[in-house]
């Protein structure tokens, strides 16, 4: 599975850029409806839970954890 | 295990917080503390005024926004009205320990039989950023424009003197321990602490050149170290002296709660 | 059964009875006895009983309290119900059940701790800020001390607001025998229905919003911040907020007349004497003796019995007496020049001193 970013959600604080081990996000170009500068998921085949089926334990959540917003959710790709 | 939708009021979503606000990160861990093991129908979230205590109407619960910094009283109220209830108190460094001070001294004294969950963020959030008791020393901020000339409180460690069963500091750049801390405080009897060192960027972090959530983040984490087992912190005394701040259990006890205590004098 | 008690205790005795199981409260003269006599009697009866910090912390627990659903009382003096205000507010604005007793003693500030004076009751309706009603209740009698108790329980659950018993010092103080009565009426708060409550601030259609009380699954949010009708802060429309203060003050101003409380005594006679607590006593003294003299004593204080005392005045002249330097004194004036009144005339003790039988009746010119 692959990070989905809620884009009425995120309000673009970039923590999740941070705080991710594997450098999975990054600054993106796209800005939300909201005006946020959303967050790119570049590298999602740098994710642990990459090769994890939808629903099964997540082996990282670090971004899931952190995001103030619950903007982010795992999901199938 | 309880879902997003059933812990939180998601009909509330996106949540009014600024971006990069430390309180979203600290609701997710109070949600992963929680989800197993609380009753919803007997929850009873009991917040001050303040950004972080606006927690408690983002649960899915039985929740009072009191006044300033009486949280902790009404929460007395609650809990010796009803000693089902599962009473958990949210608010900020302000609201907990500037104006509620008196409440949370007495209440540890008392080791009343309610949680409550501190979020520090150093400063005055809601009303725009003004110094706190936790405002570090030098930190600017609307009402200390030239740098703090004050120390700040360690409440944590206030707390655990004052007699509290559990007294603990984590932040949100340590999501996992401070899940633990709210699960075990969650499970034990008398007054719980836990603190939860957080960001705020807009009120904190643009006043000390560190307005990106990240770089206040980061500037956060940098001054966290975990206590050793039976280690001594910093200053020795309830006031920061050092700029540093030391993440772990300041008080693991088991004191007769001040329920305990009443059912004993029923008898 | 006849009992000789303290007005205090007979305070006390009032509110087990009417049902009251939690007291949170700060000593103060001339107040403490409620508060020593709560710590002792609640715990019989399954009560709790606490001495907090502070009044505020009081004020706080005893909403608290409330809202887990157990009917809850504090008393208090002069200062500390200064300290009280924001609670107080609190409570009306989140219509809370709540008795409070003021046991007035001489102010402003540390004042006079030991000695009586009537100077807190306009306190009572405007000490806090923003736009409220609650309701009074002056006692001038230890037997009034232990009925008007029930009747501000009884009151505060049905209206669902914090009802204060405005006592003076010497009423607290004093010590009577009082007929203690077989049955009591006890009213209890309307409980919202089972399960979730989406809509927490709607009113039923006598104006009072349905309880749901904490614990019982009904997951509502309360706040003092100005809150929409599912209980989230709303505080830019203008309407949201004209909403809200219409319901707090509306389901006292209309039910006014059911809520009114106060005693007649020669309303016919040309002189009628407006005193409450006890300088009433001394008016009720002067008036027995003479077909010139009545009295008009409002229970009630608020909300203000406006048209029973209006009825009576016209063409008359108006003596009031009061243990302060003026306040319900400006009341009186209003209403009793709105409907007619010949005069009004003010007789007004300070300091603790007591109104004597020979001195109102050289006021009211009936010596």
């Amino acid at each position: 599975m692959k990070p989905h970013i809620n884009e009425d959600y995120c309000k673009g604080c970039h923590l999740c850029i941070l705080v991710c081990p594997m450098k999975v996000y990054e600054k993106g170009s796209r800005i939300s409806k909201k005006g946020a500068i959303l967050p790119e998921v570049s590298k999602p085949e740098k994710c642990p839970n990459y090769k994890k089926k939808v629903d099964e334990k997540l082996t990282c959540e670090m971004c899931v954890l952190t995001c103030p917003d619950q903007a982010i959710n795992f999901l199938e790709g | 295990m309880l879902s997003m939708q059933e812990f939180f009021r998601m009909d509330r979503w996106p949540n009014s917080y600024c971006p990069g606000c430390g309180n979203g990160t600290v609701m997710n861990c109070l949600y992963r503390a929680l989800r197993d093991v609380v009753d919803m129908d007997k929850l009873v979230m009991v917040g001050g005024i303040g950004c972080s205590a606006r927690i408690d109407g983002y649960v899915f619960a039985d929740a009072i926004h009191t006044t300033h910094g009486r949280a902790i009283a009404f929460a007395t109220g609650i809990k010796l009205g009803n000693p089902e209830l599962d009473v958990i108190v949210v608010g900020g460094d302000g609201d907990i320990g500037a104006i509620g001070g008196n409440h949370l001294i007495n209440a540890a004294r008392r080791n009343m039989d309610i949680l409550v969950l501190c979020v520090n963020n150093w400063i005055y959030g809601m009303t725009g950023g003004q110094v706190s008791p936790a405002t570090p020393h030098t930190g600017i901020s609307t009402t200390t424009p030239e740098g703090n000339q004050e120390y700040s409180f360690e409440f944590v460690k206030l707390v655990a003197e004052c007699g509290a069963n559990y007294a603990a500091r984590w932040s949100i750049a340590h999501p996992f321990q401070l899940i633990d801390a709210i699960k075990t405080a969650h499970q034990k009897k008398g007054f719980r602490y836990v603190e939860a060192l957080s960001i705020c960027p807009t009120g904190y972090g643009r006043n000390n050149k560190l307005a990106e959530p990240a770089q206040l983040f980061e500037y956060l984490k940098s001054k966290t170290y975990i206590l050793k087992q039976n280690g001594t912190h910093g200053s020795g005394i309830a006031v920061n002296l050092d700029g540093k701040f030391a993440l772990g259990e300041f008080a693991n006890r088991d004191r007769e709660s001040y329920l305990e205590s009443l059912k004993k004098q029923e008898v | 059964m006849r009992e000789f008690l303290l007005g205090n205790e007979a305070c006390v005795k009032g509110a087990i009875l009417a049902g009251c199981r939690f007291y949170a409260g700060y000593p103060i003269t001339p107040s403490t006895e409620i508060a020593e006599a709560m710590a002792r009697e609640l715990p019989k009866v399954g009560g709790t009983f606490i001495q907090m910090e502070d009044e505020i912390a009081s004020i706080s627990a005893c909403i608290g309290a409330s809202w887990a659903g157990v009917k809850t009382m504090s008393a208090t003096s002069g200062p500390g119900f200064s300290l009280m205000q924001e609670g107080i507010g609190y409570a009306v604005m989140t219509e809370t059940p709540v008795v409070l007793v003021n046991c007035m003693r001489g102010g402003p500030s540390t004042g006079q701790p030991t000695k009586p004076a009537q100077g807190d009751v306009y306190q009572a309706k405007y000490g806090s800020h923003g736009d409220y009603e609650i309701i009074a209740l002056s006692p001038a009698s230890v037997g009034e001390m232990f009925m008007l108790t029930i009747e501000a329980f009884n009151l505060a659950e049905q209206y669902r607001v914090p009802v204060m018993l405005l006592a003076d010092g010497e009423i607290a103080h004093m010590r009577e025998s009082v007929e203690v009565p077989e049955k009591i009426n006890i009213i209890n708060r309307k409980l919202a229905s089972p399960g979730i409550v989406k809509e927490v601030w709607k009113p039923d259609e006598d104006g009072i919003v349905p309880f749901p009380v904490f614990g019982k699954g009904h997951r509502v949010y309360i706040s003092g911040t100005t809150s929409d009708i599912y209980g989230y802060p709303s505080t830019v429309k203008p309407e949201v907020h004209e909403a809200v203060v219409k319901r707090i003050c509306d389901k006292i101003r209309k039910n006014a007349e059911k809520i009114w409380r106060y005693e007649c005594y020669k309303p016919e006679a040309d002189k009628i004497i407006f005193a409450y607590g006890l300088p009433s006593r001394t008016a009720l003294a002067v008036a027995r003796d003479t077909d010139r003299a009545g009295v008009f004593r409002p229970i009630t204080l608020w909300p203000f019995p406006e048209k029973p005392f209006g009825e009576i005045v016209a063409g008359k002249d108006v003596y009031v007496l009061e243990m302060n330097y003026g306040k319900m004194l400006y009341e009186v004036e209003r209403v009793a020049y709105k409907h007619g009144a010949k005069s009004v005339s003010f007789l007004p003790k300070l300091g603790g001193a007591i109104h004597t039988i020979k001195e109102v009746r050289k006021f009211v010119g009936v010596d």
